[in-house]
């Protein structure tokens, strides 16, 4: 059997470590949690030389071992705990040739734990470009490692990182940094009382301000015990402890890199003096979101076409070549027409995610948080604020747990509270096919009046954010210190394969995420549809007949008039009737209010449980979009999905707290019932008065 | 017989959509899972 290795990767943010996890591990990655708390956790397998297995974890980002954020306490309790499975038996720390002296310092913490630790300097074909020059071997002697210099770029030096990581034994583990030189007496102290453990892991665990979850508690107890400093003391020497580490990198690169400003030719100054410029930089940013939501409308319209026929179609051939019966109705009527509600919003999707990622990879997403940072401030929020807020987009739950690097608690609990204002992916399906049905199909300026809807919608949503978080800041009384510092990376051509990866992963994850759910919730609403108490319901087909019969209808109408008036009589019709007085003055009808009360497990929902109830009875081979067009109102008569209640429902979206998850994700991250139960209700009922007032407003 | 099979498998998948469900948003009572072995006794390894 081939021997299996541990290799943890860490490194700064914004080093390319998740491309050098990518380039070793390919397709051969998983991603998941780390147990007990929802920090991203993910791992591959990566062959080595002479038969040789890794097993990868890409660790979070992390500045140094100095832990301030959940992310950053993974790393820490990682490499303290020997019996931790995952454990490295080597650690590739991942830099940047640019910023070398930066990334050393982690380095040098790393190393001082006695872990194999190997040296990765990433971006090497920027070297030329920025006139940097190193001097590899007199690096590796004084750093005691050896040093992989790659691109990820440009596919270089990942066969020799391979070959490194295979020969790990021979690294040395000797400290960077003897730990006694920053307080001889104290540290021989520590030494004196725990002789048999590491010095500088005595040291971390000291001065660390965070929960050690893994390690033993009586362990840690009993080192904090010994702490005999002040915390002011102990602030102060590992002021000293950094700048030792910073003396020994710098007469490292003394020798070791040499820049020559002359030879570099840099694009940077000049991008960001436009990008972030005060009306240029809004001006990009507007231009580059208005082309976002174009293509994703104009690129994605034939194969959402395509797919929505071909799941009508495959409902209608499954109900001919399976024996009639309640299972093939449930097959055809519920499942099929439930799972095309999800599967006809993959294009589009996944054009989001594509923009996304290639402005988050190009180095563009930074400059959006520091330009919008002048902003946020007015509102109680911090730059930081603007991650969860564009994570938002794509799911709530990431980007309420990404304000977790908000130092601020009032500003991060403003920033969970206003979150789920953001246009999340979930809510793409449903604006999508309500902007579709209510909106034309005329253009403006080029830009489609559809996409400019769905715009203003995006809009709406940030709007809603920001205004409650003014609010919010002026009624919370929480008292807080606040600070914004932000990294801006340099601008790279988006990398294909780590573009194509977050598109594959995240559409995978909406899909299978939200799939599972809708395939549920559509089985039981078919046979909630398709099942019902009393007569009218057992005796449908002798009442409808004998109440039509002299109307002179033909067989098929017959049957719409029997499969309607079961529906209506069915447990979900008796439910939805139930509700109807409370949604009727919104414009909708009962079957939107069962979809609406469903679409609180998730918002996507909403269309697969509209595709089911419209499908239940029917024999047409229908596209989803064609029914709910085919839908009347029962009391007023015209289509159902109008403008007024078309407009009245896509606010009703943009504002209510439509999501089961992001409630108990931010009971979790604010430990308590209350705040989530206030967003859920004061944005409901915020939903609801919009709503009701642009129905009433507009009909 | 065929209507019965039929009958069985729509009141099976019912069965098992609502399960799922309850189980998804937390309303049936979960596992518990293991504690972590803490390490830091006489031979935990992690110094």
């Amino acid at each position: 059997m081939a021997k299996q290795i541990n290799v943890a990767l860490i490194g700064n943010p914004n080093t390319g470590k998740t491309s050098v996890f990518n380039a070793l591990t390919g397709l051969n990655q998983k991603v998941g949690n780390y147990p007990g708390i929802t920090v991203e956790k993910k791992e591959g397998i990566c062959k080595l030389p002479r038969g040789v297995k890794a097993h990868i974890i890409d660790l979070p980002g992390t500045y140094s071992l100095n832990a301030s954020s959940l992310d950053e306490n993974v790393v820490i309790e990682l490499l303290l705990n020997k019996n931790d499975k995952d454990f490295p038996d080597v650690a590739v720390v991942v830099s940047d040739v640019e910023n070398l002296k930066r990334n050393l310092l982690l380095y040098t913490q790393i190393k001082d734990l006695e872990i194999p630790t190997i040296l990765v300097i990433n971006m090497s074909d920027r070297m030329t470009y920025k006139g940097i020059k190193l001097d590899i071997p007199y690096l590796e002697q004084k750093l005691e490692t050896k040093i992989a210099l790659i691109s990820t770029r440009k596919n270089r030096g990942i066969d020799e990182l391979k070959e490194v990581i295979a020969n790990y034994k021979e690294l040395s583990v000797k400290p960077c940094l003897n730990a006694s030189e920053i307080d001889t007496d104290y540290f021989d102290k520590l030494r004196k009382a725990f002789p048999n453990q590491l010095l500088y892991k005595l040291w971390l665990v000291i001065t660390q301000d965070v929960n050690f979850g893994k390690v033993d508690r009586n362990q840690i107890d009993a080192i904090h015990s010994f702490k005999t400093k002040s915390e002011a003391d102990l602030k102060r020497l590992q002021q000293k402890e950094t700048i030792k580490r910073y003396q020994f990198i710098n007469n490292t690169l003394k020798k070791g890199q040499t820049i020559d400003l002359n030879s570099a030719k840099d694009l940077r100054i000049k991008l960001d003096r436009i990008l972030t410029h005060k009306v240029w930089g809004y001006l990009i940013f507007g231009i580059i979101l208005l082309t976002i939501f174009q293509a994703i409308y104009d690129w994605s319209s034939v194969p959402m076409d395509f797919i929505d026929s071909a799941f009508a179609s495959l409902s209608e051939w499954t109900k001919h070549l399976m024996p009639e019966g309640a299972f093939t109705n449930l097959i055809a009527e519920g499942i099929i027409p439930g799972l095309g509600g999800i599967v006809i919003f993959i294009p589009q999707i996944a054009f989001l995610f594509l923009f996304i990622s290639v402005l988050e990879e190009s180095g563009y997403m930074s400059r959006v948080v520091f330009l919008m940072d002048r902003i946020m401030r007015r509102f109680g929020l911090s730059g930081k604020s603007v991650v969860p807020l564009i994570s938002g987009t794509a799911c709530a739950i990431p980007a309420i747990m990404a304000t977790r690097n908000i130092e601020s608690w009032k500003e991060r609990l403003i920033t969970i509270l206003v979150t789920p204002f953001t246009t999340c992916s979930a809510r793409l399906p449903v604006y999508l096919i309500i902007i579709s049905l209510v909106i034309p199909e005329g253009r403006f300026f080029g830009l489609s009046y559809q996409a400019l809807t769905l715009m203003l919608l995006y809009l709406i949503g940030f709007g809603a954010a920001i205004v409650s978080a003014w609010i919010l800041n002026k009624v919370l009384k929480i008292r807080s210190k606040t600070f914004f510092v932000v990294e801006m990376p340099n601008y790279k051509v988006p990398l294909l394969k780590n573009v194509a990866l977050t598109v594959l992963e995240k559409t995978k994850s909406f899909v299978f995420g939200a799939g599972k759910i809708i395939l549920a919730i559509s089985i039981v609403l078919w046979f909630l549809a398709s099942y019902g108490p009393g007569e009218q319901f057992n005796n449908a087909e002798d009442i409808v007949t004998q109440q039509h019969a002299l109307d002179n209808l033909t067989q098929d109408e017959l049957d719409q008039k029997i499969a309607s008036h079961k529906l209506e009589h069915s447990f979900i019709g008796i439910a939805g009737h139930a509700i109807e007085p409370a949604i009727r003055p919104l414009g909708y009808d009962w079957k939107i209010g069962i979809a609406i009360v469903s679409s609180f497990a998730a918002r996507e929902v909403f269309v697969g449980t509209l595709a089911t109830i419209y499908s239940v009875g029917s024999d047409e081979e229908e596209t989803i979009k064609n029914r709910m067009a085919g839908e009347v109102n029962p009391i007023l008569g015209g289509p159902l999905f109008n403008f007024a209640s078309g407009i009245s429902l896509l606010l009703f979206y943009a504002f209510a707290m439509q999501c089961m998850s992001t409630l108990a994700i931010v009971k979790r991250e604010t430990n308590s019932w209350k705040w989530p139960m206030y967003q859920l209700v004061i944005m409901s009922a915020f939903a609801y008065l919009v709503a009701l007032i642009a129905y009433q407003f507009l009909k | 017989m065929n209507t019965i099979i039929q009958n069985i498998l729509v009141f099976a998948a019912v069965a098992l959509a609502l399960w799922f469900l309850l189980n998804k948003f937390g309303v049936l009572p979960k596992k518990k899972t293991a504690v972590t072995k803490a390490c830091g006794k006489d031979d935990c390894g992690c110094h």
